[in-house]
């Protein structure tokens, strides 16, 4: 290779390499600088100066076509890549991208699919298999360890590391990882071949930087004709870039990224302290573990540095690292067991650091409005998660609420209901659990060719689901979030979705499932100011489709199907009934009747109308006692009996022991049996009231005696678990020769 | 050493220091690093008497502890910091056996010990009086009887506490002034003992009846606390048996020939099924006897099987020989343990491979 040009081989993030860097680079003063990184995104290199792009920041770069095929470029402030960057900036120096285009790797589906979103990284299985046998040979166990001693935790004084580590990679290289991937050697190459024409430009001292692995590769170079053959019918895609917030939390490598970078946060400190990095360290962590309300003093702290320290020592290496710092922190600060330094692991490692990225940015229109509307709405991105309650009387909680809303429509849950339910807290609140993720970025690239504003984007968003969607719940589900995100144009296309949809349904089960959330959208959409006329309109064709469709679905099914329908019909009926409409409601106990009465009914959803029926004041004791005689005679097969107790008591003796006349007519009935009968019933009703809680029924044995027991509801019902018990049935059934599983 | 082994030793049991004479002198032949004060050698030479391994010159040292690396690390680190060294762990997890070894190595001397119990005094602490020379003569330092704790501050040495947690908390807390400040007050001479440097304290305490002493707060600050698991891997578990029966068998002159590590596994697989609640391969699940059937008993049922082949079998440890002891060290509570030893024995014995004679063996004994 010629004078001219002079190879850094660093790691990625890695603070001790960007310190030796800074270094050299300062010594070099060169006259261009070539850095390993996309050369789709040179034109946003220029940025990396601009104020107010505080790292972690990533270059985003993605398939115009299909913004779904993405790959991430993250920089921390101490990534040699990001120093080298403002190295070049502030020197007006010419600065680009080597590595090979994602243009030309972002090819087919199979392949970028697999990966989804990834870091430009070197493959780091490949790096650390390399340097493996090195470390091993070296007494460490861990690979990144060793890296870490012997590079990144210098004090960055010698730009002889380079060389040192170059001729290392070339060893590697030549004996242990001699044949690289296709892929490798085309990177390689495009980096050749773009250091060749820095040269022919006429540069004079040209500062390469890229992963120290690929350095033996950069010299001695290969014949330019050669490279050209290896880079020959690349396929070639249109891409964009764009920089992009990145967490903390996403450099570790515990979130898959292979970035190698056990904790940022201590990264950060190597990086911008020159001493007490050790008891900076501890402090935070002691101040984390005050915050979860663990006694730790400023002693605690001294004695674990002391202790950090000297394991140093002992372990014979140069100054303490994470390794170090953990032991020490677990044995005076954790008493000796991890499980308090795990409590605050996360916090301590990763931190909550969010980058920025300034909002005149050339990006997506679409991020751009998000970004306008989370300012104007003082709602921040934040990598740590937050719980907001919005007071929905409140405008600006409103606003709030309809932004979350819209971009869970996009996609982006940033938002997610909080445990409990999002209207936990009544009518008029909303809870959310908010936190930011990087990948959001992806998502709403992607969403930007629905529109430019957040709220276009949305209702193009819906306009399509209402023509794709395949289920009715799939887009019923979809109609809270469009009503109540205040996009009065969403709701058009998807009232007319539904209807169509409900038209053609076929399976009345889709409707019994569409029906509660409805209610209950007309419900709340008035409390929120909302227009929920379409609503009505949707319900209106609903319901008697319903009402019709609900008779034939009960006949001639099975144990499963039945209770499947019984669970569906129990929401069903409870939200017809607070829906509060004279006709439907009417509608509704008619069908009840129906299916109370007619045999050829499933028994079990037959049981549940006639209570239903009951609770309702539709039905007379002396209607209801004929009911239960016909359905529980001799004659009457002995599961449909149980069924159809079953569905009467809907899984509830309490009316037992409140409701006089019920237990009246279970009372009549059970004295009216023959002794036969009732040896071949009593199976099936234990069924039925075993799964009632003890103390239940206990006092409904004491009602049935005549004599009031003194309720003792206040005593433990046990933990009796129902559906395990359920599992027996069955093998009892075999067992006792009680016939099938019918 | 020869000599020695032909005639009958003096005590039934030598100290570490004595034991491993010669490994500690080999030690200190290679060990040019830096010394904390009144060290006998650097905290790397202590680190590798007490984990083994092959010194420069060839000579090979026994490990005295099989585990993980970095618990030793930190132990040695924290009293090379003159803080005081809490080890915590279920009986049988050699606490007090790192505790002698880490004072052997360090100080030459691991024979400095308080024994911790319900009536351990001050006195064991701090001093006591020889009451005919106090009576004769008045208080003076000539009456005093210093405790193994103000001899080790005296002669800057290490000193041992076995269970502190068994100490009554307030005998517990003289405790604090002689960590932090290293000084212990004589009140009735109106003097004091200051502590020599190398002075320290190895503490050792079970975590899991910690409830019967609580150490307070401020003491338990005085400490740097290290917790020694059990063993994590069969294979530890059977190295760590082997090695100390084969010391122990030297000890005690048992004339069997150390046993194969077959029995040993086999020994070891059932106490960590019986201890874990499941069998080795994560199959079933089986009940979990009383006791805490740990290393140290496996150790002890090994030996105790050796004594038996060597005295009254052929010398060769078989399965009748450990029959016995295995079933007393599982079988605690002859109610509840005993459901559970039959039930593993007629459920996982019975039928595994080549564990035939085990299992007629032990219902030999039943």
């Amino acid at each position: 290779m010629t004078e001219a040009v002079h190879l850094f081989g660093v790691r990625h993030h890695g603070p001790g390499s960007a310190r030796s860097l800074l270094r050299a680079l300062e010594s070099l003063a060169p006259d261009c600088v070539l850095i390993e990184g996309p050369p789709d995104a040179d034109e946003l290199l220029p940025l990396a100066a601009k104020e107010g792009l505080e790292p972690p920041v990533a270059l985003l770069v993605y398939r115009t076509d299909s913004p779904r095929h993405a790959v991430f470029y993250p920089f921390a402030r101490y990534s040699p890549e990001w120093q080298a960057i403002q190295f070049a900036l502030s020197r007006a120096l010419p600065v680009r991208f080597i590595d090979l285009p994602q243009s030309a790797r972002l090819r087919d589906e199979s392949e970028a699919g697999a990966e989804g979103p990834s870091a430009g990284e070197d493959p780091p299985e490949a790096r650390s298999d390399a340097l493996a046998p090195i470390a091993r040979a070296a007494g460490y166990d861990d690979p990144e360890r060793w890296w870490d001693h012997l590079v990144e935790s210098r004090s960055g004084k010698d730009a002889e590391v380079f060389r040192a580590l170059r001729e290392l990679m070339g060893a590697v290289r030549n004996e242990i990882d001699a044949d690289p991937p296709l892929l490798e050697r085309r990177r390689e190459a495009f980096m050749r071949k773009s250091i060749r024409a820095a040269m022919s430009e006429g540069f004079q001292r040209i500062a390469v930087i890229c992963g120290a692995y690929h350095t033996p590769a950069l010299d001695p170079m290969p014949t330019a004709k050669a490279d050209d053959a290896i880079l020959k019918g690349l396929p070639k895609v249109k891409t964009a870039a764009a920089w992009v917030p990145w967490t903390y939390e996403r450099l570790s490598y515990q979130s898959g990224y292979g970035a190698g970078v056990e904790s940022p946060v201590w990264y950060e400190l190597l990086w911008e302290r020159r001493t007490a990095r050790g008891a900076e360290w501890l402090s935070r962590a002691a101040r984390l573990l005050r915050e979860a309300d663990a006694p730790i003093s400023s002693a605690h702290v001294i004695e674990a540095c002391r202790l950090a320290e000297t394991l140093a020592a002992v372990r014979e290496r140069p100054a303490a690292t994470l390794a170090e710092y953990r032991d020490a922190a677990v044995a005076v600060l954790g008493d000796g067991s991890p499980t308090l330094m795990e409590l605050i692991g996360r916090r301590w490692y990763f931190g909550s650091r969010l980058g920025t990225v300034p909002a005149d940015f050339p990006a997506a229109p679409l991020v751009r409005d998000l970004a306008a509307e989370q300012g104007r709405l003082r709602l921040p991105p934040k990598a740590d998660e937050k719980t907001h309650d919005l007071d929905l009387r409140e405008p600006l909680d409103r606003e709030r609420g309809s932004l979350l809303r819209r971009l869970r429509i996009l996609g982006v849950e940033w938002a997610v209901p909080a445990a409990g339910g999002v209207r936990s807290r009544g009518t008029f609140h909303e809870v959310w659990r908010l936190r930011w993720q990087p990948e959001f970025a992806v998502a709403l690239v992607e969403a930007s060719r629905y529109g430019h504003t957040i709220a276009q984007a949305a209702i193009a968003r819906i306009v399509e689901a209402a023509e794709s969607a395949r289920t009715l719940p799939e887009l019923v589900e979809r109609l809270e979030d469009v009503l109540f995100a205040d996009l009065p144009e969403g709701v058009a296309p998807l009232v007319n979705g539904i209807r169509s949809r409900t038209a053609v349904a076929t399976d009345v089960l889709q409707l019994l499932d569409a029906l509660p959330p409805l209610v209950e959208v007309s419900r709340y959409g008035n409390v929120r100011g909302t227009d929920v006329a379409q609503v009505s309109e949707i319900l209106a064709g609903l319901i008697p489709r319903l009402f019709i469709g609900v008779l034939p679905a009960s006949i001639g099914i099975d144990e499963a199907a039945a209770r499947l329908l019984w669970s569906k019909l129990k929401a069903t009926h409870q939200a017809l009934i607070t829906l509060d409409d004279a006709s439907y409601r009417e509608g509704w106990l008619q069908v009840l009747e129906r299916l109370s009465g007619s045999e050829s009914i499933q028994a079990l959803v037959r049981g549940y109308a006639a209570r239903a029926l009951y609770d309702a004041g539709r039905l007379e004791t002396a209607q209801l006692e004929q009911l239960f005689g016909l359905a529980l005679s001799t004659g009457a097969d002995p599961t449909d009996a149980a069924l159809w107790i079953e569905g009467l008591l809907s899984g509830n003796g309490a009316v037992l022991i409140h409701d006089d006349r019920l237990r009246g007519i279970v009372d009549r009935w059970l004295r009216s049996l023959s002794q036969e009968h009732f040896t071949q019933i009593l199976p099936l009703l234990r069924r039925t009231f075993a799964e009632f809680p003890p103390a239940e029924r206990r006092i409904i044995g004491g009602k049935f005696k005549g004599g009031a027991v003194a309720a003792r509801d206040t005593e433990h019902s046990g933990d009796f678990d129902v559906a395990a018990a359920r599992a027996v049935i069955p093998i009892l059934k075999q067992i006792w020769g009680i016939g099938g599983d019918s | 050493m020869k000599a020695e082994s032909s005639s009958i030793p003096v005590v039934q049991r030598r100290p570490g220091e004595q034991q491993f004479a010669e490994e500690l002198s080999e030690l200190a032949k290679v060990d040019s690093r830096q010394k904390p004060p009144r060290w006998n050698l650097s905290p790397w030479a202590v680190v590798s008497y007490i984990l083994g391994g092959k010194l420069d010159n060839g000579f090979i040292v026994v490990p005295k502890y099989i585990g993980q690396r970095r618990l030793i690390e930190i132990a040695v680190a924290t009293l090379a910091t003159d803080r005081a060294l809490l080890l915590l762990g279920l009986p049988g997890t050699a606490k007090s056996w790192v505790s002698e070894h880490l004072a052997a190595a360090i100080s030459g001397d691991s024979t400095l010990l308080v024994q911790g119990t319900a009536g351990t005094a001050e006195e064991a602490i701090r001093y006591g009086w020889n009451y005919a020379l106090l009576l004769a003569k008045g208080p003076s330092r000539d009456a005093l009887v210093p405790s193994p704790v103000m001899r080790a501050m005296e002669e800057g040495t290490l000193v041992r506490l076995e269970e502190l947690t068994r100490v009554p908390a307030d005998v517990q807390d003289t405790l604090i002034t002689i960590l932090s400040e290293k000084t212990l007050p004589i009140p009735e001479l109106a003097s004091e003992c200051r502590a020599v440097p190398g002075f320290n304290l190895i503490a050792t305490a079970n975590n899991k009846d910690r409830g019967v002493n609580e150490m307070s707060s401020a003491l338990k600050r005085r400490f740097n606390t290290v917790i020694l698991p059990p063993p994590e891997t069969l294979e530890e578990e059977v190295s760590i048996v082997q090695m100390r029966v084969e010391s122990l068998g030297r000890a005690l002159e048992l004339p069997a020939e150390a046993p194969a590590l077959a029995e040993i596994r086999r020994i070891v697989t059932v106490f960590r099924e019986l201890r874990d609640g499941k069998t080795a391969d994560g199959k079933s699940k089986l009940k979990s006897p009383s006791g805490t059937l740990s290393t140290a008993e496996a150790i002890a049922v090994v030996s105790h099987g050796l004594a038996l082949a060597g005295h009254f079998g052929d010398g060769t440890l078989s399965a009748h020989d450990i029959a016995s002891g295995l079933i007393g060290a599982i079988v605690k509570d002859p109610v509840h343990d005993g459901v559970v030893w039959r039930e593993y024995l007629e459920t996982v014995v019975k039928d595994r491979e080549g564990w035939k004679d085990l299992y007629r063996a032990c219902r030999d004994h039943a």
